[in-house]
This record gives structure tokens, C-alpha cells and sequence, in this order.
């Protein structure tokens, strides 16, 4: 009789516990992994973001505008050596008056340069052509272009949350993301359209920020540096980051959110701990008649040792294949194409990969050997005497 | 009836699986506790900024102050026989900006600050405004106040210091001020047509707000300016506002609480496994007691009983334990104004309530199936094995 064959058998004498263990392992271990994931989607994001992409914007607010002449000077290779293309975007905050969509991303951008800069958006060359001609073209999302239910030649009609009124635009393009983390939930239209119109004298002429291509994402710190020393003598001085850290100071707190949900994911850790501990201890306490003939028919301490931790392990692995399993379907096949399409903003990517998938395998394991632990310690070294004389 | 003794004399002569079971519903009750005080602190700043009987009216469109603009006209909507004259005002007009700032945790990390520019009225409007050290801005000047929340968490933004609003344009920080407990303890305030110089928006206000002479007269002023063919505006009540804006914050209350529940469920199977065992075990006990005349439902009773007292005793221990969230503050950015407020845990009456009346539930529902198959254990057969 080896280990395996011993802890595998008393697995299935208390069955109706087993059962329960198990269904708790599994699902602890799929909570855990939702929150993994929703680490790791995060970071991912951090990660695919352009590296060699750096957003300028006002020092004082972002709410502020800067001088549209501000783009000549980025664009000059003599006053920043290292930018290759420079792009601009005015924020317009866009709301679908059907309320098919509540929010989403609206942008006035410079229609000759925004999609070479923001290279991980795919547009058909005839639509910027096609934009070239249009006025009041815009090009959008291809998640959002489903929410909207809009195809190219259509008509749209939006409202900003700065802007008054409606503005009606005409569906010129759509674009599909190149890199899975690419946001799908925007649209972008002339800035050209929004400087000519009367409702927006008071922003006319000005950008809300510069989108600049470098040509070393090593010197991104220094261009930054030098950027911001040219416009330091203006009125109007200028911030300039990475386009992850510009994304992040508008979603400010999320940090924290993380942070809590780290913490959190510990907790259900110890919630899978205790859970396994309680049903091992029980069994072991319960056979402690048995350990101690196992004992007198001459195995030594370290056999009931390996029984018991054996058996735990083995729980673990079981429940936490389930629960590998089990997230998968829950989060791979069902909620996270939901969670993409709908807060594409947070998590353009969230799937559980393989290696969070491992490593909360492994984990469980270890928590498995750990709720073995105390239990085997205490029966193994318990007298045979003792363990003889008691009769549950 | 079995006595209770007996139930809570069972738990403590098991003490490792009680501990197990109890340490669970604990960290499940921990969490969901934590979820409802932030809940709870939220609700505390928000909804303490709105009264009743105030107005606030932004132009049609805007859902926040920050993306609002009113014309220099603005006095006019004060002029209504609905409108109270607080101190010689009847509306409030008010310019509001976000400023990004250096934050002083050391983490290098930026963040935004609302700043609020307004008048002596404006400040009169407000009674529970309070300077708590230093002194009012002078009126007129680039003095400004900081709310109490935030003082000193961003650089050049405490008493005694200074920050640019343009090149060469600073605000200086004369003192601090407490407003209630509300979002206004997380903003500066500064004068009105100093902060519009500065930013070259003279013509034009954020928003305006305007006291009723009493709470019921809202629709009739609402009416009245919304259809008001010289403005394009909106107006709320002051409290509808604030409470819309902290709808951003309360999914994370949301989330807190589902995923407590979801928790609960591993708890649960926790109680279960332990409540099975006790069954299990004491299965000579329970038919002795069936033979000394309980009843079936005495013993189901006595089982469900002992499995909320396994489930109260962890919630209990979980409760005390994340109290001590109520010592932290957090700071963490509005989503619908685009800056930070300063959040507090706050475990008010209602919080352990419900948190204990979780613990219940997770005991009942945890303790119900062992217990109903306690109550099915034969006496006879029992008592012969």
C-alpha cells in the first residue's frame, strides 16, 4: 500500500465532505483568478501601451487648451530633434442622444496625421480619403459602430457634455484594432469641423493635446524634458508624458482599487486554506484509531505523515483543476468578450492567460500541502499508545 | 428546546474546526463590512454638500460643473420671487477648474485638485463653512483657502504656500477650512473674478446657485428658468447633483458587495463541512436527546442555532478587525469630476447591522442542511451504534 492508493481511498469515505471541499476549492480558486485576471488586464494595458508615444498637454489643467501653434513647434525637428510625427486631439466628450451608448470617447482630431501617430487602429485607406472630403466625416470604433448600430454612410447625430446642441456627423470609416489592448469604444472627427463652428468660439484655435511619435522609446524622458523646456517661457506651459501615464491621470484611483483587490484575492486565499485545514483536520482526527494500528502494524510516523499531507494535496489538486476549468469557461468563453465591449475603457483585453492559470494552480497546491500540515504533524507524532486507547 | 449551553459548549470543546469555519465567515464579513463603510463615507461627503433648499443650475447638456459655462448674465436667474437673498444674493455664480498638482506621498505621481472660485456671498451661502486655521481670503486678491481634506497632500497646496495658475499668476494659501464633512473639504476656494482673469474666462460662469425660500418652490423655479428663452439652462436640486456624482464611486461599493457575496458562498461550504462533522459525531448525542423526549424540531432548531452561533462569532471577529479601516483615509479621484476627493470608512449603526445580519444568514444557510439531517437521525439506531 503506497501513499497515493491510502489518500485517494480516504478521500471517498466521507464523500457528501469531499464533495463540498471540492465545490469550495473550485470556487475559491475561480474568484481568485477573476481578481488575477482583472490584475492582469490592467497591467497588460500598462504593458501594449505605444512606448513610443508621448501625450503633451496643459501643466496647469487638463481642462485647459493650448495655442493650436504649439503643434508647428513639436513638429520642428530643429527645436525637439526625436519627435517623428506629431498629432493633435480636442476632447468632446461624447453622448449618444438614443442612449444607446451612455458615454463614450469623442475626440476632434487633425484627420491628416491621427491614424499614421495612432498606428494601432486599422482604417481603410478610401475612408480617409473619403474623410479628406467630408466635412463633418467621423471614423469610429468598430465595438462602438455595433453599439450605435451605424455602418459607413450613415448619418450620426451626437451631444457633448461641453459643446451645446446637437452635431451631426457622417460615418466616413470604421477602424479595427491592430493590438488586442487598442481602445474599439472611440470616435474621432475633424478638428477642422469643431473650429469652424460657432458653438466652440471659445476653444477656436486651440488644441487640447499634442500625441507625439518618438523616435528612440529610451529617450522618451529627456524628449519629455525638452519639450516642456520649449514651451517653459510661454503663458501657456506644458506637461508631457507617457501615453499610459496620460491615460491613468484620468482613470486616478483605479491604483488604489487594484491595491484593495490584491489585498482581497489574499483574503479568499486564506478562505481556501481554512476551508481545506477544517476538512483535513477532521478526517485525520477521526482515524485517529486507524493511524495508530497503521502505527503498531509497524509504519513509521513519516507514512502517516505522507498519508495525511498526501490527501490534502491531492483535494487541492483536484479542486483547483476544477476551478482552472471552471474559470476558463467563466471568464475565457463568457464574461470577458462581455467585460471588453462594455468597459473597454478599463480592460480592452481581459481573459485569464495560462500563466495566471498555473500559477494559481501551483498555489493551490501549496495551500494544499500547508492544510496537510498541522494535522500530519499532530498524528504522526502522536503516541501509538494514545492513538490506540482512543475511541471516538 | 435544547439548551444553548449546549450548542456553545460543543463549538469550544471542537476548536480547530471552529476556528476554521469561524476564521471564513470572518474575512467574508471583512470584506463586505469594508465595501458598505466606504459606501457609507462616500454617501457622508457627497451628500452632505447638497441642501434641500438650494438650486444648482449648470448649462443644458452638462452633467458636472466643470463642463458647465453660464453667461455673465447670470444674476438675472437670482431675480425670482422663489429665490431667498442669502446676505444680499440671490445667485451664486461660481467658475470651477481642475489643476493638476504634485502629490506629496512620495510617489511621484500627479493628480487634480478641484479649485473653486467664488465670492464673499458665495461664502456666506455656505454657513457651515468654517476657517479652522490661518484666515479668509481677502476678496479681490489671489488669497485662497484649502479644505481641510486636502491640505498639504499636493505640493505648494497647504497654508502658507503657493501654486501657479498660470505662468506668474499664483494663488496663495492663507488658511483652512472645514465644510461639514462634505466634498468642499476636498477643493480650494478662491475669489471669483481673480481666478476668471487668470484663466481668461471672464464672461462667463461654471455654474450658479440659488436658495429657495423654501424646498417646495423647486418645480416652480425650475420651470420658470428652464424656460427662460435668454438662458439654455438646467436646474437640479442641489442634493440630486451631488448624489449623481457619486454614482461613479458607488460601483465600487458594487463591486465590494458582490464580491462578498461570492465569498460568502466558500464560507458557507465552510459552515457546512463543519456543521456535517459536529452531525456526523454526535450522532449517539442527538439520539439520546431524541430519546430523552426533544423533538425532531428542537434538535433541528438546536443545529441551525448552534450553526449562527459558529457564524455570528466570525462576524463579530471580522467586524472588529476592519474597524480599524475607519482610522484611514483614502484619496481617490471623483470619476464625474475628474478630481480627488478624500474618502473616510465609516462604520456607522446600519454597517453592523448588516454585517452581523450577513453572519446570520451565512449560518442558516451553512448550518440548515446538516442540521435537517441531525433532526432525521433515528434514536434507536442512534443509540446502537
Amino acid at each position: 500500500m503506497n501513499v497515493l492508493t491510502y489518500s485517494r481511498r480516504n478521500l471517498f469515505r466521507r464523500q457528501g465532505r469531499t464533495v463540498l471541499t471540492l465545490i469550495a476549492i473550485a470556487f475559491t480558486g475561480l474568484i481568485f483568478n477573476a481578481l488575477r485576471t482583472c490584475d492582469y488586464a490592467w497591467k497588460a494595458g500598462v504593458e501594449e501601451a505605444a512606448k513610443d508615444r508621448l501625450a503633451t498637454r496643459h501643466k496647469v489643467s487638463f481642462t485647459m487648451q493650448l495655442p493650436k501653434r504649439y503643434i508647428d513647434d513639436m513638429r520642428d525637428p530643429s527645436k525637439v530633434p526625436g519627435v517623428k510625427a506629431a498629432t493633435w486631439a480636442n476632447w468632446f466628450g461624447a453622448k449618444d442622444p438614443r442612449k444607446r451608448a451612455p458615454f463614450f470617447a469623442g475626440f476632434a482630431v487633425d484627420h491628416n496625421t491621427w491614424f499614421d501617430v495612432m498606428d494601432e487602429m486599422k482604417v481603410e485607406p478610401a475612408a480617409l480619403e473619403e474623410w479628406k472630403r467630408t466635412n463633418n466625416g467621423a471614423i469610429l470604433g468598430d465595438v462602438l459602430a455595433k453599439t450605435l448600430e451605424v455602418k459607413v454612410g450613415d448619418d450620426l447625430t451626437i451631444e457633448s457634455d461641453i459643446y451645446p446642441g446637437e452635431w451631426k456627423f457622417k460615418v466616413v470609416g470604421i477602424y479595427t484594432p491592430l493590438r488586442k489592448t487598442a481602445d474599439r469604444n472611440s470616435l474621432v472627427f475633424r478638428w477642422d469641423y469643431l473650429n469652424n463652428d460657432p458653438r466652440a468660439t471659445f476653444s477656436k484655435e486651440t488644441i487640447g493635446w499634442v500625441m507625439s511619435r518618438i523616435d528612440d522609446p529610451r529617450k522618451s524622458a529627456e524628449i519629455s524634458r525638452k519639450i516642456d523646456q520649449m514651451f517653459d517661457e510661454r503663458d501657456d506651459q506644458t506637461i508631457t508624458m507617457s501615453e499610459r501615464a496620460f491615460q491613468l491621470s484620468f482613470l486616478g484611483g483605479a491604483s488604489a482599487i487594484l491595491k484593495a483587490l490584491n489585498l482581497v484575492s489574499v483574503g479568499i486565499l486564506i478562505i481556501m486554506l481554512l476551508v481545506l485545514a477544517n476538512t483535513i483536520a477532521m478526517g485525520a482526527r477521526e482515524r485517529t484509531h486507524e493511524y495508530g494500528v497503521l502505527r503498531a502494524i509497524g509504519f513509521p510516523p513519516g507514512s502517516i505523515f505522507g498519508f495525511i499531507v498526501g490527501e490534502a494535496v491531492m483535494l487541492a489538486l483536484v479542486g483547483g483543476l476544477l476551478g482552472a476549468g471552471v474559470t476558463y469557461l467563466f471568464i475565457n468563453v463568457m464574461i470577458g468578450p462581455m467585460l471588453e465591449e462594455n468597459m473597454g475603457a478599463f480592460f480592452p483585453y481581459f481573459r485569464t492567460p495560462l500563466p495566471v492559470l498555473l500559477a494559481s494552480l501551483a498555489g493551490t497546491l501549496v495551500i494544499g500541502a500547508a492544510a496537510g500540515m498541522i494535522p500530519a504533524i499532530l498524528a504522526s507524532q502522536r503516541k501509538v499508545t494514545d492513538s490506540l486507547r482512543r475511541v471516538d | 428546546m435544547v439548551p444553548v449551553r449546549y450548542n456553545v459548549r460543543s463549538l469550544v470543546v471542537r476548536k480547530i474546526t471552529t476556528i476554521a469555519a469561524a476564521g471564513g465567515i470572518a474575512l467574508v464579513v471583512a470584506v463586505f463590512a469594508a465595501a458598505l463603510m466606504f459606501s457609507a463615507g462616500v454617501q457622508r461627503v457627497t451628500v452632505t454638500g447638497g441642501r434641500p433648499d438650494t438650486v444648482i443650475v449648470l448649462r443644458k447638456g452638462s452633467d458636472a460643473e466643470l463642463s458647465s459655462g453660464i453667461s455673465n448674465e447670470y444674476k438675472k436667474l437670482g431675480d425670482r420671487p422663489e429665490v431667498a437673498q442669502v446676505g444680499g444674493a440671490g445667485a451664486i455664480g461660481e467658475i470651477v477648474i481642475v489643476v493638476t498638482a504634485d502629490l506629496t506621498d512620495g510617489s511621484g505621481g500627479i493628480s487634480n485638485v478641484m479649485v473653486r472660485g467664488t465670492t464673499p456671498e458665495g461664502m456666506t451661502f455656505r454657513p457651515e463653512l468654517k476657517i479652522v486655521s490661518g484666515r479668509a481670503p481677502k476678496p479681490g486678491t489671489n488669497e485662497v483657502i484649502v479644505g481641510k481634506a486636502i491640505s498639504g497632500r499636493f505640493q505648494g497646496i497647504g497654508l502658507g504656500q503657493r501654486f501657479d495658475l498660470k505662468r506668474n499668476r499664483p494663488l496663495e494659501v492663507v488658511g483652512e477650512f472645514t465644510a461639514g464633512g462634505s466634498s468642499y473639504e476636498s477643493e480650494v476656494w478662491g475669489d471669483l473674478d481673480v481666478i476668471r482673469k487668470y484663466l481668461g474666462r471672464e464672461s462667463v460662469v461654471s455654474s450658479v446657485r440659488v436658495r429657495l425660500t423654501d424646498p417646495s418652490k423647486f418645480e416652480a423655479y425650475r420651470a420658470a428658468v428652464e424656460g427662460d428663452k435668454d438662458f439654455s439652462v438646467k436646474a437640479l436640486r442641489e442634493r440630486d447633483y451631488y448624489q449623481r456624482l457619486s454614482e461613479g464611486l458607488s460601483f465600487i461599493t458594487m463591486a465590494g458587495v458582490v464580491l462578498a457575496i461570492l465569498f460568502s458562498i466558500a464560507a458557507m461550504l465552510g459552515a457546512a463541512i463543519t456543521m456535517n462533522s459536529a452531525v456526523a459525531n454526535r450522532s449517539k448525542e442527538i439520539g439520546t436527546l431524541r430519546a430523552l423526549g426533544f423533538s425532531r424540531l428542537s434538535i433541528l432548531g438546536s443545529f441551525v442555532l448552534e450553526s449562527i452561533f459558529l457564524a455570528l462569532a466570525g462576524g463579530a471577529v471580522g467586524l472588529v478587525l476592519v474597524m480599524l479601516l475607519s482610522l484611514v483615509d483614502v484619496r481617490m479621484m471623483n470619476w464625474s469630476t475628474f478630481s480627488d476627493i478624500v474618502l473616510s470608512f465609516e462604520a456607522t449603526p446600519r454597517v453592523i447591522i448588516l454585517s452581523l445580519l450577513f453572519s446570520t444568514l451565512m449560518g442558516l444557510f451553512g448550518g440548515l442542511v446538516p442540521a435537517i439531517r441531525a433532526s432525521r437521525v433515528s434514536p434507536v439506531e442512534a443509540m446502537r451504534e
